[in-house]
């Protein structure tokens, strides 16, 4: 098997620079061990949420945001970056109909009733913008376990917003048809598909529903069909209607696979899922051919000119900490940087104290290829985009997804540039 | 100040407490409990579950061992749902001294311990991960049993013969007048309110903390609080109790209990029973020990690590290693010991003779009370284990296929049902999930709440009306909770759970910035009525 590039791992980083490689017109192929954590996070862009306080615009907090964390992916890659990196992914995705922008970060409701900072989030999600205050009301489903509206609401009608804005917010809970009493998030994405389903679900609803409420539903509105559920649902209800993400899967970062994967076809990318990878072919500092194996079969070497990690962090287990204290990156054996010594504080007691650990990863140069101790490259011809970037905590940052098309899109567009 | 009225007062709420308030109930005492915290928090919940055929001690400590086997006779009869029939072996390996082998065969039969060589090959066969180095095996009958059911078992079978049971009771002092021991004032650590419980006679079970309730009332106890750490796998890497045949060391047992194996485990002397930490040494040679024992042991997931400070008493102080200390128990009647009146402590011993030592300490009393009560704990079954059916590994799987159609899994780990979980928050009125965790395993398995936590949140909010801002309380201080038991051993495929656990919680649902409160005190305070 050989093509020009090959891209290892299928979160929305691999997906990205896959996608603008094939669109670059090399041949590309995407090979993942599975599907990656678009199908455990919702698809919100979130770019910089906190630093370590609330970040009210990426734009202008990136730059002194690098500045200040040398070692931070952000570092390598500029704000100008960055930004078309977004810009060019929310042309890919026009179904999602992404809304926001980097200048100012959203606060939308988290199922626990936090306030979340987001930049850029799927339509479906934009009404539940905290920022101006105002009235919601969420709902809960009969059978769905991970969603608790009451406690939501009177999580955010506490919610302290810089603009001085209040919060009303109240739940219900329908008694929606059906005998089963344990329905998971896709099962119900199904049922919204369902026009007799979505009929007694509003009918059930509306006489319950308020003046001027926003109304917040798990996020679960359909999966192939969503757009046109989440529109109808807002007709009938007469007044907006959004979503808010809960445990996984997520049903909307399902969405965004599907898209993506669609855009990748369309741009004749290949997508590859199973094969794990066991190792590499190497010759005078490159890579000639990736070597992976899909199951019981024999293992099969992908060969290219260019290859792009996008295998995530410890999550996946692209970083591995053994028993000893030992930490290694997976596939191909590169440097890990920032790995306290196994002597030193690597996890604080404290759960949410800073654990110096997490920022454990792969460092890289200006143009993302993951270098050794001394700033070389370990591999010319081999990218890292990413969770297996290290120097971040995206979780903490709320910089997840802005971090994986960023540095995503500026990989593939260094590869491309190199290509030209 | 409110007042309460009793006869016998057991301070302690862990297994020695809740055996000795089961034998009081039942020879007819009025009887209350207190603990500071709540059931089983000390060291009874935060041991590796073994229940002892008495093997571990016939060389060391022969009397240990003659209480164990005694005692593991009593409880399979007893307490059968408590107790998963494991059986156990004894394995001379590698790094063991062969000769040992027949010392311990020798010391079985002095101290009448069943024990029975088996070919190595045939435990092999039964035990395919173990060190095929092993030299000589011997089959004893240990157990695995749940050291939290036992405990719930006791406290139903006290409360159902009268006895009160008041958990986050925190003794404040002791009354003494005229040189006995005649109560004791206690503080409700939720309500902050305190109450008086006069008593006839009062029991000292607190097993580690005895030195400091035994200076209340004006006694000398030296309690060596001896920490041992343990650390649970994340599979069944034996279906056997698994002992290394030797005198006791770190790290030579394996315990199958439910879905998981753990290894224990170490004997350090602390100062405080309340003020220790696990170390990294602790947990490397524990897991170097595994290997020895199971090879490939750190391959393996380890799911979580924690800690228990064993009480040992002994009357004369001159040893510096714990270990030498027997494992046998005392019981100090201060009338004799100190001159202090109508107070009995009973500390050191075993999880496993917790019933031997309740027996001794309600005949003491009823010996020091003129009183004859004989008791009758050896022959009445616990609740649930009427049937003297054992506890078996799918017991929970198949609970839950009964009602697989009628109820939500909100822990898909521990296989707990709504309805279950609503039952046990409503039985025990608490805002504090890990009380629930302690009763129903919530958030014990695997993934260490990950699912879970967010879910019994949202229920524990709805169900007892509790404030937004408690809830969140709970939910943090359960989420702390599990970090602290998976940070020691924090490598490999935990690690990853770690991480995507932290994407649920901080990423997706940005619990680290959830409303401040003005009051975030211990959050059991605030209920909204």
């Amino acid at each position: 098997m050989s093509a020009d590039v090959v891209v290892l791992g299928a979160g929305l980083s691999g997906l990205t620079a896959a996608l603008r490689l094939a669109e670059g017109g090399l041949r590309t192929v995407l090979v993942a061990q599975g599907v990656g954590a678009t199908h455990l996070a919702p698809p919100t862009i979130d770019v910089l949420g906190y630093d370590p306080e609330l970040v009210e615009s990426p734009a202008q907090a990136l730059p002194a945001f690098a500045a200040a964390h040398a070692d931070h992916p952000y570092a390598r890659i500029s704000a100008e970056t960055v930004a078309a990196g977004i810009g060019w992914f929310r042309d890919k995705v026009p179904g999602l109909g992404y809304v926001g922008s980097l200048d100012e970060n959203l606060l939308v409701p988290t199922a626990v009733g936090a306030a979340k900072p987001t930049a850029i989030v799927p339509e479906a999600m934009a009404a539940g913008d905290l920022r101006s205050g105002g009235r919601f009301v969420f709902v809960g489903l009969r059978a769905f376990k991970s969603f608790y509206p009451a406690y939501l609401a009177e999580n955010l009608c506490r919610a302290k917003l810089s603009s001085g804005a209040t919060v009303e917010a109240r739940g219900i809970q329908l008694n929606d048809p059906g005998q089963e009493p344990d329905v998971t998030c896709m099962e119900y994405a199904r049922q919204f598909e369902r026009p007799e389903f979505r009929k007694a679900v509003t009918s059930e609803l509306l006489p319950q529903l308020q003046a001027e409420e926003k109304v917040g539903f798990p996020s679960v509105l359909g999966l192939d069909d969503h757009r046109a559920v989440w529109q109808e649902l807002q007709d009938v209800l007469q007044r907006p209607v959004f979503e808010v993400p809960s445990l996984p899967p997520s049903v909307p970062g399902i969405r965004l696979f599907r898209a993506l994967r669609k855009a990748l076809r369309s741009a004749g990318g290949r997508l590859v899922l199973g094969p794990v990878a066991v190792g590499a072919e190497t010759s005078n500092g490159t890579v000639d051919a990736l070597v992976v194996q899909a199951s019981a079969n024999r293992p099969t070497t992908y060969a290219a000119k260019w290859f792009v990690l996008a295998t995530g962090g410890f999550a996946t287990g692209a970083i591995d900490l053994d028993s000893f204290g030992e930490v290694r990156e997976t596939v191909l054996g590169l440097p890990v940087a920032g790995v306290p010594d196994v002597e030193a504080l690597r996890f604080s007691p404290g759960y949410f104290e800073d654990h110096p650990m997490a920022r454990a990863g792969l460092a890289v140069d200006e143009h993302l290829r993951p270098v050794d101790a001394d700033g070389n490259p370990a591999f010319g011809n081999v990218y890292a985009v990413g969770a297996v970037l290290g120097g971040a905590e995206p979780w903490r940052e709320h910089s997840g997804n802005g971090l994986a098309i960023a540095t995503g899109f500026a990989a593939a567009s260094e590869i491309l540039e190199g290509a030209s | 100040m409110t007042k309460l009225q009793t006869e016998v007062l057991v301070i302690g709420g862990g297994s020695t407490g809740l055996g000795v308030v089961r034998d009081a109930a039942m020879r007819g005492f009025a009887t209350v409990l207190v603990d500071r915290s709540d059931l089983a928090t000390g060291t009874t919940g935060r041991f590796h579950g073994l229940l002892h055929s008495g093997g571990r001690y016939v060389v060391k400590d022969p009397k240990a061992a003659e209480e164990c086997i005694h005692e593991n006779r009593i409880l399979r009869k007893i307490a059968a749902d408590v107790i998963e029939d494991t059986g156990g072996y004894f394995l001379t390996t590698p790094i063991d001294d062969p000769e040992f082998a027949d010392k311990f065969v020798e010391g079985c039969r002095a101290t009448d311990v069943p024990c029975e060589e088996v070919p190595v090959a045939e435990v092999l066969r039964k035990e395919p991960r173990l060190n095929p180095g092993i030299t000589r095996a011997f089959a004893v009958p240990d157990g695995s049993l749940d050291s939290w059911k036992m405990v719930w078992a006791c406290a139903r079978s006290a409360e159902a013969n009268g006895a009160r049971i008041l958990t986050y009771h925190e003794v404040l002092r002791m009354i003494v007048e005229g040189g006995a021991v005649k109560g004791a004032v206690v503080r409700d650590n939720r309500s902050g309110e305190e109450v008086q419980i006069d008593a006839d006679f009062v029991v000292n079970a607190s097993g580690a903390w005895a030195g400091k309730l035994a200076e209340m009332a004006g006694c000398e106890v030296t309690v060596f609080p001896g920490k041992g750490i343990m650390v649970a796998m994340n599979h069944r890497l034996v279906n056997t109790v698994v002992n290394r045949c030797s005198m006791p060391s770190d790290g030579d047992i394996i315990v199958p209990a439910r879905g998981v194996a753990v290894i224990g485990t170490t004997d350090v002397k602390v100062a405080d029973p309340d003020e220790w930490e696990i170390t990294r040494e602790e947990v490397q040679k524990m897991l170097s020990a595994g290997e020895n024992l199971v090879p490939g042991f750190r391959q393996a997931r380890a799911l979580r690590v924690w800690g228990g400070v064993r009480p040992l008493y002994q009357e004369k102080v001159d040893s510096a290693d714990t270990r030498d200390v027997t494992r046998a128990h005392a019981l100090l009647n201060h009338r004799t010991r100190d001159g202090v009146e109508r107070f009995v402590t009973i500390t050191g011993g075993k999880f496993c003779t917790l019933r031997l030592m309740a027996e001794e300490t309600m005949d003491a009393v009823c010996g020091e009370l003129g009183v004859q009560r004989p008791c009758r704990t050896a022959d009445e079954p616990l609740p649930d284990s009427e049937e003297k059916r054992y506890y078996w590994l799918g017991a929970r799987v198949q609970q839950r296929e009964e009602t697989l159609h009628q109820d939500q899994l909100i822990c898909e780990c521990e296989f707990v049902p709504r309805r279950g979980l609503e039952a046990a928050m409503l039985r025990r009125p608490t805002t504090n999930l890990d009380d629930i965790r302690r009763v129903l395993r919530l958030g014990m398995g695997p993934c260490q709440g990950g699912f879970c936590i967010y879910r019994a949140t949202g229920i524990l909010h709805q169900l007892q009306t509790i404030s937004s801002s408690v809830a969140n309380r709970s939910l943090l201080d359960f989420l702390q909770e599990r970090w602290k038991g998976v940070r020691p051993a924090l490598y490999g495929d935990q690690l990853r759970q770690v991480r995507l656990d932290e994407w649920i919680y901080q990423g997706v649902l940005n619990v680290g910035h959830l409303p401040a409160d003005e009051a975030q005190g211990s959050g059991r305070e605030e209920v909204k009525t």
